[in-house]
């Protein structure tokens, strides 16, 4: 029933022309609207690249590490990929002021590198890994998770059933 | 009497630099960038004619060309002939990320999205529709390129 409110608060209020361009536009709360990354955050498990429906987001191997990609002129904004991100590292910004010439179409993409690091206990190259994802408590002290986070995946294997022996 | 004909020219341009006309090429959309496209021109809420622009029924009257779409293979030919019928100078507008890049419909067999490989286009808004402020952004953007290449 919100028609309802709009057709009242127009009959009140008089003109119900929207000032923009001409003056600043209202934009929903909820708007979905160009996407934010936050490479700090990223765990790069590729769920968005799966559920990307118009395959908006891609992930490359690069000699530095592995490279996130969006390209805004394929995006949808249907908001599968911060759905399904476990550690929130995507966002959707309520920002819709995306009208560009064209010949700045490739410059509207997202593009962050994961960096490799070296494990420290075997030196094998590994992608950094992110921060415990969203809504996740580890059963881990803090520095138990610094130092898991410095390691390879077997390594990591390796030391966690060492823990569990110990325990 | 060159001095004449430049100030009549220039006279001329400032006078038709008031008022584009805008077309709508529908290639192959599902009118969900339409129905924006018609949100921005028919409702008084956003009212796009403000910037001095107005929709029109024919291609050979219009300046500004809207098209929606990923440009399936059924109207690519009546959408050529369309785009050709509109007089130059021309400026294309792009709505909604289908002719920008095929959107959902990217590689798919029966689109030629991109549509820039076929038609010049020079602004693009992207969106899935696009919001009707997004679009009146975009023809903003395509009235001040009109102006220059008049």
């Amino acid at each position: 029933m919100n028609f309802v409110k709009t057709l009242i608060r127009n009959l009140v209020r008089g003109p119900s022309t929207e000032v923009y361009p001409f003056g600043p536009a209202w934009t929903p709360t909820h708007f979905r609207g160009r996407v934010d990354f936050k490479l700090s955050s990223c765990t790069a498990c590729r769920a968005c690249e799966q559920v990307c429906a118009p395959g908006a987001i891609r992930f490359d191997k690069t000699p530095e590490g592995l490279r996130f990609m969006l390209w805004h002129n394929t995006c949808v904004f249907c908001g599968l990929c911060e759905h399904y991100c476990p550690t929130d590292a995507i966002h959707q910004t309520d920002d819709w002021h995306m009208a560009h010439a064209s010949s700045r179409q490739y410059e509207m993409v997202i593009r962050e590198i994961i960096p490799y690091v070296s494990c420290s206990t075997c030196g094998a190259k590994a992608l950094a890994s992110a921060p415990s994802p969203a809504g996740v408590v580890p059963p881990f002290t803090a520095e138990e998770i610094e130092i898991q986070r410095d390691l390879c995946p077997a390594c990591r294997k390796k030391a966690l059933a060492e823990r569990g022996v110990q325990q | 009497m060159t001095t004449l004909i430049q100030t009549f020219s220039d006279q001329a341009r400032n006078m038709a630099a008031r008022s584009p006309w805008i077309y709508r090429i529908n290639a192959g959309s599902c009118n969900g960038c339409d129905v924006e496209c018609a949100t921005t021109a028919l409702i008084p809420r956003y009212d796009v004619e403000r910037l001095g622009c107005q929709y029109c029924g024919s291609p050979r009257h219009a300046d500004i060309v809207l098209i929606t779409g990923p440009l399936t293979a059924r109207v690519k030919d009546a959408v050529m002939r369309v785009y050709a019928e509109v007089p130059e100078p021309k400026v294309t507008v792009a709505v909604g990320v289908c002719p920008i890049s095929g959107g959902i419909f990217r590689d798919g067999y029966a689109v030629f999205a991109p549509i820039d490989q076929h038609i010049p286009v020079d602004v693009n808004v992207p969106g899935c529709p696009p919001r009707p402020q997004a679009i009146i952004e975009g023809i903003a953007q395509a009235i001040a390129i009109w102006r220059e290449r008049l």
